[in-house]
């Protein structure tokens, strides 16, 4: 990209955030919702934007936003939280907020990208240097997480491993498979959806 | 697929290369992968190439991080998180560093991920904060503005951001699934346009004056606010003597005219007038004076003279 030349870019960047948060927060439009939230995602891809996003309660905006109905949201929700929770205040931030659970539902969802994305940023949560929280690994977790190591999708299957292998304990992965034959209790079903009729 | 592999080796180093023919695609369209050795090549290489046109066809690039091995995808997150863990420390001492010296102005060194789909276009700008008064403000809204207002389809596929979802592979591996099209030009566009309601709704300041330093102004703008300002001054009555009776509008200061000329005016003859006397003085004076001839030879001489 082209230097921005003299100006202090951070100064209109801030204040274009803050109209994005605004739009989202006022408008009734799913559609305007939808694509605020895919452009705070985009944002949270870069690591200039995060003392902003901090400021402005982006992170609480996402973490709000996946317990939305709309499917679509949720996914561009989790989408930047996985971009923006390698960071560590980032990081700090989500666990404080109670975040987990929320992501972990995320794990049951039917859209591919939104359950893609949970596990990626349970890997960079579990990833912390100071001891992880142990929520992360709990038994429903690392249940589904072996069962996912076995899917036919190559990119569910490959995340699924890494988090078994890097952050779950020999010991843990093996309770968690003689357990594997009961429920995965603790992780919501999947909900439902009900299919027009097509005519 | 010599050719396509040529080309995209413009943009770094491939490591292996194949085609796939059970890959699902459209009619017509042959998909090949291309394994760069780097990740940044895999990324810069699908940003230029995507879309392009490539013997007569269109190309569609894509990540494919289906193709990724788990230490592959590995190495990548990895990757991300000390990307992260370097840009934060480099912010931390920018901030630090921006405390001590307030009008320094800091050099931008955000990664940019995505990029505007149209050119600029700021017809408005944010007054972010009310100490800050610099008319340079639409020019640094001008990346973000632009993505905004684009069209753009938001897919989460185009955040390329997690980690997920890009480019797939880890340190050394980048692979990118290509879809050579070369059927008729069939572009698979989606396009969502956002409604753009949003700069101006919010009640920020908005700037249309020309005064923006260094501000993009397109030229149907331009033409507008000449046009506005034109309107004004015609309804102030700049412009109140119009010589012609119709209701054409003078615009800029009017030129002196060209002064007529009456060609029957007799000021234009004086000075043949004036030749034509001296003439008759001359030739009325040579038969007169013969003692003076030579005298008036003399002067006609010297007239002569005068006259050469």
């Amino acid at each position: 990209m082209a230097q921005k030349p003299k100006v202090d870019p951070h100064v209109g960047r801030l204040g274009y955030l803050q109209a994005l948060v605004t739009e989202f927060q006022e408008t009734e439009s799913q559609d305007a919702k939808q694509q605020v939230l895919a452009n705070l995602a985009n944002f949270a891809y870069d690591p200039s934007n995060y003392q902003y996003l901090r400021q402005l309660q982006v992170l609480d905006l996402f973490l709000d936003s996946l317990s939305e109905e709309n499917e679509t949201l949720v996914k561009f929700a989790i989408g930047g939280l996985c971009n923006l929770c390698p960071d560590k205040a980032n990081k700090e931030h989500i666990l404080q907020a109670g975040g987990l659970s929320l992501i972990t539902n995320c794990l049951s969802s039917p859209d591919e990208e939104t359950v893609l994305s949970a596990v990626t940023t349970l890997i960079y949560l579990s990833s912390s240097g100071a001891g992880s929280h142990p929520e992360l690994t709990s038994l429903p977790v690392v249940q589904c997480m072996l069962r996912f190591s076995i899917s036919a999708n190559t990119r569910l299957r490959n995340l699924a491993q890494i988090f078994l292998e890097d952050f779950c304990s020999p010991s843990l992965v093996a309770e968690a498979q003689s357990q594997q034959a009961h429920s995965a209790l603790g992780i919501p079903l999947p909900k439902t959806k009900l299919v027009p009729q097509q005519p | 697929m010599k050719e396509l592999v040529e080309r995209f080796a413009l943009y770094g180093a491939i490591e292996q290369y194949n085609a796939l023919d059970e890959y699902p695609a459209e009619d017509f369209t042959e998909v090949y992968l291309i394994k760069f050795v780097k990740l940044q090549s895999a990324r810069v290489a699908k940003k230029k190439m995507d879309e392009q046109s490539f013997f007569g066809g269109l190309l569609h690039v894509c990540y494919a991080p289906e193709f990724e091995t788990v230490e592959e995808t590995r190495k990548k997150l990895e990757e991300r998180k000390a990307y992260i863990a370097r840009a934060t420390k480099n912010k931390d001492y920018y901030m630090t560093k921006k405390k001590l010296v307030p009008e320094q102005k800091g050099a931008n060194d955000s990664r940019q991920d995505f990029h505007p789909h149209m050119p600029g276009f700021c017809t408005t700008s944010l007054n972010t904060s009310p100490e800050n008064s610099s008319p340079s403000l639409p020019y640094s809204c001008d990346l973000p503005l632009c993505y905004f207002a684009s069209q753009s389809n938001f897919l989460p596929g185009e955040h390329m951001d997690r980690a997920s979802n890009s480019c797939s592979s880890g340190r050394n591996h980048s692979e990118l699934s290509e879809h050579c099209n070369y059927s008729a030009f069939s572009p698979k566009v989606q396009v969502n346009t956002y409604k753009n309601s949003l700069p101006c709704s919010s009640g920020q300041e908005v700037i249309t004056t020309s005064e923006s330093v260094g501000r993009f102004m397109p030229r149907t703008t331009q033409l507008q606010e000449r046009k506005r300002r034109r309107n004004c001054d015609h309804e102030l009555g700049m412009f109140p003597e119009t010589n012609t009776g119709s209701n054409e509008v003078v615009i800029g200061p009017k030129l002196p005219g060209i002064p007529t000329v009456d060609l029957q005016d007799d000021s234009l003859n004086t000075t043949a007038n004036l030749i034509r006397s001296k003439l008759k003085e001359v030739i009325s004076s040579v038969p007169k004076a013969p003692e003076g001839k030579s005298e008036d030879l003399h002067t006609s001489h010297s007239q002569k003279r005068r006259r050469i």
